[in-house]
């Protein structure tokens, strides 16, 4: 009864929203903006959903999130038409998308490929909206039987876990990026005692680091200096012929689109990790997958198939322990963070009963902005394309205005600017050196969290650690933690190694006669 | 980012710095009160304000230290002497006067005046017009003789700005005439637009771009400030000259 009830209101949602013209009109805005910006190279949807956040915060927290999440899909999507047209990707979700779809586009098959990758964006953002929807109770009940040493251990476990997967360079430069975003979360007075930390008596510090100025000024800024630095140039765009939704090509690929959304979610729900991760995996499951695994990079639509899949579910796939756990699972969904704190809606276990319908809303939301981003890319994608031609030396300065205004205007504090400049480009000096941004900024947002728990936790045991072995999911993510650090290690991985072969004596053998550099 | 040879060794100077600050987080942390009492609070070790910093900084320190010795391991002490002397070369100076570099100035003193100069000070329609019109054409050129001139010239009038404001020129003007800094930066925008026209009139494909850097330089304070301001109510981080002008528009027409 209850579950027919939540259908029944999730139609009800959709109903409502795509009724009202004003909803439609910021749907459709919103889903051009993100195309927009997925499509230009040196912008991105993190951008985008952190540019738009400053302009949502005097709207309703429904129109906001209709607002930000279209912007998300669109952006993720948008990235794959620089992609397929220009062989260079629009953002870092799409890079996949590039090595079989700019040869397609060569063909002359670039209407084709963008057909393609518009149906099964969309289908790949409507699964993890529906895998959104059925997983999210079950987690919420779960995480209601967290005590504060879980969250502690689950914020921890996010900025190891994405600084593991988001390094470009060494993995120990993804967690240094990690704590320093934790360092960034200790500024101001402590929750528990008002105490003020690292605020050298400025008031200003007081309250803390605003968490949206960072955002704009990590993402936003170095990706200015690094276009116009390195005098980036967009190439001559590829022409297209008319764009048909490649209905026949989806059908007869059906398994490997379920496979492909399968990783999209997996991956989107892992803290701190996003689209560009899971569109690789993809397509190497699907090269691994395929009987003709050599056609991959000269113009394969299964390929272009599962990255656009992947990379699209990851949308639903972020927002589950988001919305859950308040932990985000991609960079634009660190921003929907920001951007719901703003609204007062605080995502965690309790979501469900401060806001009952929230999720359903958002799920609602997800199925409107999928269904209109294929709108638009059938009917407009060849004016979208147009922006290709805008030099990058005219947009990337608007950018910057952007930046500028958007972080003053959250709260109308100037000091926001003073903070959100210098952590652009110290975010540009850590880009050069291979450190990954993502930690740092998922490391500002969980550090509050884990502080907090961290200290409630042993409070509530008078200081001891105990509780971390005696609590079955707490010592689950301690083992995990211990997992993830000691993986890194030679000396373990050599003892690893040893152990299996010890317990299986016939892979270890196997393996052994494996020519050198055979598993590549 | 840099190739893996490179990115090692500067590794060596990241990691050391980063455990530098990791200590730094540690000696900061460790004057919070860890037993003493706190507004009234008696506190113990683990509700102490100083716990998650000590963490934090404890963990930063070792990951730098980590880091610092992976990179020694792998290029070397002989690498770093040559980084080491590398630095104290001509080769540095060398690299600062490249043209890169010369771009990565430009645009990190433009975000600095702005943020930290300008916009505080100046009427933000002024700021932002100054601010893209520098932008757009030092980049979209796209000539490293012309770029260089232009930030120069650039650099001369923002120093003549903070010497204004440092003197305390402003407020004694204030009183003889209305706005004087947003007519200082007017003067300073036309004077920028002048010199860069001389630059670039005898070459039509860089009078076109001047054109478009021009009327983009214009156009867009106006549209992203009217939303802002006009639409979205929010006011403007300083209201001077023109702003005044389009209050004054806006209120009479609506």
């Amino acid at each position: 009864m209850v579950l027919l009830e939540r259908i029944g209101f999730y139609f009800q949602t959709v109903y409502h929203l795509a009724l009202d013209p004003i909803n439609l009109a910021i749907l459709f805005g919103s889903v051009i903006l993100g195309i927009i910006f997925g499509a230009m190279p040196g912008l991105t949807s993190t951008l985008g959903v952190a540019l738009l956040t400053t302009m949502t915060y005097g709207m309703d927290t429904a129109t906001a999130m209709l607002c930000l999440l279209a912007i998300y899909v669109g952006g993720t999507y948008g990235g794959s038409y620089a992609s397929i047209l220009i062989n260079i990707p629009g953002t870092a979700a799409s890079a996949a998308t590039a090595l079989d779809g700019y040869p397609l586009a060569r063909k002359g098959e670039g209407g084709k490929a963008i057909g393609l990758t518009t149906t099964s964006s969309a289908i790949g953002t409507i699964i993890s909206m529906l895998f959104l929807v059925s997983i999210s109770p079950m987690i919420s009940f779960f995480a209601l039987q967290f005590t504060s040493f879980e969250f502690f251990l689950l914020a921890f476990f996010g900025i190891l876990i994405s600084g593991t997967l988001t390094s470009p360079d060494l993995v120990i430069k993804g967690w240094i990026s990690g704590f320093l975003g934790l360092f960034l979360a200790c500024v101001g007075r402590d929750l528990l005692q008002f105490y003020p930390r690292f605020t050298f008596g400025i008031p200003e510090l007081d309250s803390g680091v605003e968490v949206v100025p960072v955002l704009i000024g990590a993402f936003g800024i170095p990706q200015i200096i690094q276009v116009l630095k390195d005098r980036f140039q967009i190439g001559e765009t590829q022409k297209f012929q008319r764009i048909l939704p490649e209905f026949g090509t989806i059908l007869k690929n059906i398994p490997k689109i379920i496979r492909s959304a399968l990783i999209g979610v997996g991956i989107g729900a892992v803290p701190g990790i996003g689209e560009d991760i899971a569109a690789w995996v993809s397509y190497g499951a699907a090269k691994s997958a395929s009987k003709h695994p050599e056609r991959f990079g000269t113009g394969e639509y299964t390929a272009v198939l599962s990255t656009e899949v992947a990379n699209n579910a990851c949308v639903g796939g972020a927002m589950i322990p988001l919305l859950n756990l308040g932990i985000p699972g991609s960079p634009p969904a660190a921003m929907l963070l920001g951007a719901l704190m703003l609204h007062g809606v605080t995502p965690g276990p309790m979501i469900t009963f401060e806001h009952p319908n929230f999720i359903i809303e958002v799920a609602a939301i997800l199925l409107l902005a999928s269904l209109t981003m294929w709108v638009v890319g059938m009917l407009l994608a060849k004016q979208v394309v147009k922006v290709l031609r805008i030099p990058t030396q005219i947009f990337m300065p608007i950018i910057g205005v952007l930046c500028i205004i958007g972080s003053y205007a959250l709260g109308m504090n100037i000091y926001n600017l003073y903070l959100m400049l210098p952590v652009g480009i110290i975010s540009y000096f850590l880009i050069e050196m291979g450190y990954p941004i993502a930690p740092l900024v998922i490391g500002v947002i969980l550090g509050p969290m884990a502080d907090e728990n961290l200290r409630r936790a042993l409070m509530v045991s008078q200081g001891s650690f105990l509780p971390v072995f005696t609590r079955p999911v707490a010592l689950i993510l301690f083992l995990i933690i211990v997992w993830t650090v000691l993986s890194q290690f030679n000396l373990f991985k050599e003892y690893k190694n040893k152990l299996i072969a010890k317990i299986f004596p016939r892979r270890a053998a196997k393996s052994e006669l494996l020519p050198k550099g055979g598993k590549e | 980012m840099m190739d893996k040879d490179k990115l090692r060794k500067t590794d060596i100077y990241s990691g050391a710095a980063i455990f530098l600050f990791g200590l730094w987080i540690i000696l900061q942390a460790i004057k919070m009160p860890m037993k003493d009492s706190w507004g009234g609070v008696q506190n113990v070790w683990y509700v102490s304000p100083a716990i998650f910093p000590l963490f934090v900084g404890c963990m930063i320190m070792l990951l730098g230290g980590l880091l610092c010795r992976t990179a020694l391991k792998t290029v070397g002490f002989k690498a770093f002497g040559q980084t080491v002397r590398w630095l104290l070369s001509k080769g540095l100076l060398q690299f600062l006067n490249s043209i890169p570099i010369l771009r990565f100035y430009t645009i990190v003193v433009l975000f600095l005046s702005f943020v930290y100069l300008t916009i505080p000070r100046i009427d933000f329609f002024l700021s932002a017009f100054l601010f893209l019109t520098v932008f757009i054409t030092s980049f979209y050129f796209d000539d490293a003789r012309l770029l260089k001139k232009l930030f120069f010239f650039y650099l001369a009038g923002i120093i003549v700005l903070i010497l204004y404001f440092a003197i305390g020129l402003n407020d004694p003007l204030g009183r003889i005439v209305p706005f004087p800094a947003d007519i200082l930066t007017t003067l300073f925008i036309g004077s920028y637009c002048v010199y860069a026209w001389m630059l670039i009139r005898s070459s039509p494909m860089l009078r076109k771009k001047y054109r478009t850097a021009m009327i983009i330089a214009f156009v867009s304070p106006f549209v992203v400030g009217m939303i802002f301001k006009y639409f979205l109510l929010v006011p403007m981080p300083f209201e001077g000259l023109v702003v005044a002008l389009t209050d004054y528009l806006w209120y009479f027409e609506f």
